[in-house]
């Protein structure tokens, strides 16, 4: 089966409202018909200045891999922060009612330090992701 | 006034896993207050497989704070008349470091620090045409 991601913006901003929606279907890297078909998913929470990599194994470079990220703390003046490769993407906020921050980007792990890496601000900060991939380096026991 | 995101994300992966549907309401950092700003809803075409600055945020036309709750929203929509090419894609990056690339269809949806030199970069895979749209929203500076 395959994985899609359906995205609706709307916006009312300008004069006349902006409402998008879009759907993509995960491939893998340069097919069309061959669907992403592993998956990392995981809950954390992370104490306030603690800095960690998100992705704890290591995705096959420069394939397909999508990221997804949501900060769940309710208390919007809370943020994570995202890097990768010490490059600063952006900052992730909490929000009551699960109105928090996601993104949701391509992955490129073009090599080992293009790591995506978050930092915790304002407290504890309960964060989601979810990786779509077509292969990791797995650690040998 | 408000902009929101929702996400969906249905795959069939493992069985156990049930998707992802979130929203998000985009507020100015730290606050409940309605983000104010956005470069409006854009199309860009590219032919050639050089990169270029998809926003340039020490453009006059922009005046984004800096290191707050800004998102930018991508999507490559291939040719433009409706021929999308799942296969070929734009590497979408920030300032100097490439975050993934975009495949025929795929959308993503990323903060932005909006620092100057944090420029959104687009780099086709070929010289094929290749129709991007794209919105940025942000906190005037």
């Amino acid at each position: 089966m395959a994985t899609i991601a359906t995205v609706e913006l709307t916006s009312d901003l300008l004069s006349d409202n902006m409402s998008v929606i879009a759907d993509t279907t995960l491939m893998k890297a340069g097919t069309t018909a061959d669907d992403l078909d592993q998956i990392e998913y995981g809950v954390v929470e992370i104490a306030t200045g603690d800095e960690f990599d998100l992705i704890c194994s290591t995705p096959t470079a420069t394939k397909a891999s999508k990221l997804y990220v949501k900060n769940h703390s309710i208390d919007e003046t809370y943020y994570i922060a995202i890097t990768q490769n010490a490059q600063a993407i952006g900052k992730l906020y909490g929000g009551p009612n699960g109105s928090g921050d996601w993104m949701f980007i391509p992955a490129d792990f073009h090599d080992a330090a293009a790591d995506i890496a978050i930092t915790s601000n304002g407290g504890t900060n309960k964060v989601e992701y979810a990786l779509f991939h077509e292969g990791t380096a797995l650690t040998t026991t | 006034m408000a902009t929101t995101c929702g996400i969906t994300i249905s795959a069939g992966i493992a069985p156990g896993f049930g998707g992802i549907s979130e929203s998000m309401t985009l507020y100015q950092a730290g606050t409940l207050t309605d983000i104010d700003s956005t470069t409006g809803f854009q199309r860009r075409k590219l032919k050639a497989t050089a990169a270029v600055d998809l926003i340039t945020m020490a453009s006059e036309n922009i005046e984004p704070k800096d290191s707050v709750a800004s998102k930018v929203y991508i999507r490559n929509i291939g040719d433009g008349r409706g021929n999308i090419d799942k296969s070929v894609g734009v590497t979408i990056g920030v300032n100097a470091e490439r975050i993934g690339k975009l495949y025929g269809g795929d959308w993503m949806m990323m903060p932005l620090t909006c620092i100057d030199a944090d420029d959104v970069t687009a780099t086709p895979e070929n010289d094929n045409t290749v129709v991007l749209e794209f919105v940025m929203f942000y906190e005037e500076a």
